[in-house]
């Protein structure tokens, strides 16, 4: 981990640097009690100056707390997971064992994605080699900073190597491939089926976690309850914000269901004002060009599309509601521009979903409708189904999948004496 | 008189007017009014732009810089049928830009009336280069490119709009059946002969007079003298920085086969969307605004425009169409804005000089989904 990130030119640096996390993997064991102390401190760190400001640190900082991970692993591996134990098992003994070197390709518009990413495969007790998109490599070596800051037995030391090259570089994707036990790949369309289609070995596990889209609905007697109204606008207005909309958790489109004799205007009106007040607390720092082409595109196609809809924006690209009625999920824009279309009933837009929406987040008053709609939303393929304000919250299982586990080999013992 | 046609007797006076004199303030002011104008009528004729129009967050009549005033993304004249503001029964022609593979191209529609500007106003523009006169004109294209065509791409709308000023016109390319081009030497040497003294003027898109002119009579050590040739090209860049070939080097290669000063080559930016409006490189480098037109430099975090020296999206703007709403739009092209007056040429209001494409975003996100089936239908924004 010296150094933090390394930019790297030549396979047989990925070769070694492999070689080195596997030796340290199959020399020493380190217990998920261990790591956690270790990511305590690391969370403690990453409250500095130098830290606090990068997108997500927040969030990584209640990802890495004992409280957050300790649930998960017992979940995941086992009650006994925590101190390295074996776990009973009938006559059979279970023990969570790493797989060895895991590969991460994290997508490269979330900042701590491959920090994130790496945590995972780390409390399974593997070592990690990260491949870092450029755009992050400034971010990663902050936050990796504070680790090694808080590592002071320097168990991570030999556990993580983050390298940085070129996306087009395949001679060094392709020796990161070959080289790792196992993978957690994150991204989008092109970008998971360019990884996913490197020479791993065979024996390796992939995880995919992505492309997925996210969406949103809400039903009519909340958004008509004037009182709780502000407070969903701001929540709705925090996951659009997250990530630039550009996470798989992020809202596309927000269903509103209709009520008769009910207008939505000031429920738009309450959503504009906290897209506002969200803009100004966190402004953009910077867009690419063509995402602003794609915001400025969106609004004047939509409004241009259907005399019946509507749009709510500022003159610059910060943020924008396109207004509407129908069930079907426009094509994604992100860079904050949230779709709202009203329905007759939720049930009609849940029941066209597919297995590309990740999550849904809920804002419903009455339970059981609630649960009727989570169960068709599940049966549609969604995984995720959580309250509006918490789409973006990392709790496993992700995409269906657990976090930890899928980079464990689960071993099994039976006593000869037995 | 009808409202349409005093709007139409408006922009006629403007065009006619010299186009680079007017002080920058003075200039801004006429173009305003006359955009509000041009906005009231768009949004008479369309009801999905009126929607827009109405949706925006500037009150157009209270609006006091043209920065102000709502632009449409170029993109949106992708749209089939193309947009259109009079009646289909009016369209004289439909022009066409290139387009990527897989990608539609935006479709212009032209009434009379804005043809007739569109000419008269590359006129008015390239007589400021090169002077008026009629002169022999060479286009490096084959003559395919025009010919009678309801619909008109990017290069053969580019080739007719210098036909003002030509005496007679010769087409230098041939198309194989497999669609390669090939230069047609003896034409070449032909109208050298026969015009070497005259003034000359020869056009041809930038890679293809570099691909299928210079590089072959280069390779063949053959130099087609013509000093008093200006040479107009236009298209973009991007195909030659593929071949690392930049500006100096192409213009030094345009001069040796002509024997011709570079200076006598003159690069122009123009998109066919923004019709009747070219932006040629002044002696100084620098790209100038013609009084019936301006540009603005947006910043792609706030789109409020950039600071001398700074960089972002391009929107051009023009009072010709009125046959199309291209009056404000916002280009996927950027560029850096110079100075907002005083170029060295003498050119008033603001100089530029053209970036480059925006880049296609990075496909990165986890978000980032294509379009596919998302539920039982994707609908199209």
């Amino acid at each position: 981990m010296a150094n933090s990130v390394h930019i790297i030119d030549s396979p047989e640096q990925i070769l070694f640097a492999a070689q080195r996390l596997r030796d340290t993997v199959m020399a020493t064991e380190v217990t998920p009690d261990t790591i956690l102390d270790v990511f305590e401190a690391w969370a403690v760190a990453l409250g500095a100056r130098d830290t606090a400001d990068i997108p997500g640190v927040a969030f990584l900082r209640l990802w890495l707390r004992r409280g957050t991970l300790e649930p998960i692993i017992a979940r995941e591996l086992g009650p006994g997971a925590l101190k390295g134990d074996w776990m009973q098992d009938g006559r059979a003994r279970l023990k969570a064992c790493p797989i060895g070197v895991v590969g991460h390709w994290p997508a490269g518009n979330i900042e701590i994605q491959p920090i994130l990413s790496m945590t995972c495969s780390l409390l399974g007790g593997n070592a990690s080699l990260v491949r870092v998109p450029r755009d992050l490599v400034d971010q990663t070596g902050r936050l990796l900073q504070k680790l090694e800051q808080s590592d002071t037995a320097r168990i991570f030391a030999r556990r993580i190597f983050v390298a940085a090259f070129g996306h087009d570089r395949q001679d060094l994707q392709e020796a990161m491939a070959r080289v790792v036990d196992g993978a957690m790949i994150w991204g989008g369309t092109e970008a998971v089926l360019a990884v996913r289609a490197l020479p791993f070995p065979h024996k390796a596990r992939l995880a995919v976690f992505g492309p997925r889209i996210s969406v949103a609905a809400m039903s009519a007697d909340i958004w008509c309850e004037k009182e709780e109204r502000e407070s969903w606008c701001r929540r709705i207005a925090r996951d659009v914000w997250q990530f630039d909309q550009q996470a798989c958790s992020s809202p596309q489109v927000l269903f509103l269901e209709r009520r008769a004799g009910s207008s939505p205007i000031e429920f738009l009106e309450g959503l504009k004002n906290a897209f506002e007040t969200e803009n100004r607390v966190h402004p953009r720092q910077t867009i690419h060009p063509a995402l602003t082409s794609a915001i400025c595109h969106a609004r004047a196609s939509w409004l241009c599309a259907d005399l019946a809809n509507s749009a709510l924006f500022p003159a610059s690209p910060d943020w924008t509601i396109l207004v509407g009625s129908g069930s079907e999920i426009p094509t994604p824009t992100h860079g904050r521009t949230l779709t709202v279309l009203e329905v007759d009933d939720l049930f009609d837009p849940i029941s066209q979903l597919s297995e590309d929406v990740q999550t849904l987040g809920l804002a419903m008053g009455d339970p059981d409708r609630e649960e009727r709609l989570a169960s068709a939303a599940l049966k549609r393929g969604v995984n995720r189904i959580v309250k509006l304000g918490r789409m973006h919250t990392f709790v496993p299982p992700w995409d269906g999948v657990d976090l930890i586990r899928p980079m464990v080999r689960m071993v099994r013992y039976v006593r000869s004496a037995d | 008189m009808t409202s349409a046609e005093a709007l139409g007797e408006r922009i006629d006076r403007m065009v006619a007017s010299s186009p680079y004199s007017a002080p920058p303030e003075e200039r801004s002011l006429a173009l305003l009014e006359m955009l509000k104008d041009e906005l009231e009528y768009t949004c008479e004729r369309s009801s999905a732009l009126r929607n827009y129009v109405r949706h925006w967050p500037v009150d157009v009549r209270l609006a006091q810089r043209i920065a102000d005033l709502p632009y449409l993304p170029v993109r949106l004249l992708k749209a089939q049928p193309p947009l259109s503001l009079v009646e289909p029964g009016e369209i004289k022609r439909t022009l066409m830009s290139s387009a990527t593979t897989g990608q539609l191209p935006s479709r212009v529609v032209l009434d009379s009336a804005t043809a007739r500007r569109m000419t008269k106003g590359i006129i008015v523009i390239v007589s400021d280069f090169i002077g008026s006169s009629r002169r022999p004109y060479l286009v490096v294209d084959v003559p395919g490119s025009v010919r009678g065509r309801a619909e008109l791409g990017a290069r053969g709308a580019a080739i007719q709009s210098l036909q003002p000023f030509a005496s007679s016109a010769t087409y230098c390319l041939n198309q194989s059946s497999h669609g390669e081009l090939t230069l047609d030497l003896e034409k070449v040497l032909e109208f050298a002969d026969n015009h070497r003294e005259s003034p000359i003027l020869v056009y041809g898109f930038t890679y293809i007079l570099w691909n299928h002119l210079v590089k072959p009579l280069i390779a063949k050590d053959i130099r087609v003298d013509m000093p008093r040739v200006r040479i107009l090209h236009s298209g973009g860049w991007k195909r030659l920085q593929d071949e690392s070939v930049d500006k100096r080097t192409f213009n030094e290669g345009l001069a040796r086969v002509f024997g011709c000063r570079t200076d006598d080559v003159i690069d122009f930016y123009g998109l066919i969307e923004n019709v009747g409006i070219i932006y040629p490189d002044c002696p100084a480098g620098n790209k100038h605004v013609p009084a019936f037109g301006d540009v603005i430099v947006r910043n792609p975090l706030t789109l409020e425009p950039v600071e001398i020296g700074e960089q972002g999206l391009v929107q051009v703007c023009s009072v010709l169409p009125t046959s199309f709403p291209g009056h404000l739009l916002l280009t996927e092209d950027m560029a850096e804005v110079v100075a907002d007056d005083g170029c060295p040429c003498g050119r008033r209001g603001l100089c530029f000089h053209f970036v480059g494409r925006v880049e296609k975003a990075e496909i990165r996100g986890c978000g980032n989904i294509e379009r596919q089936r998302v539920s039982g239908r994707l609908r199209d924004l």
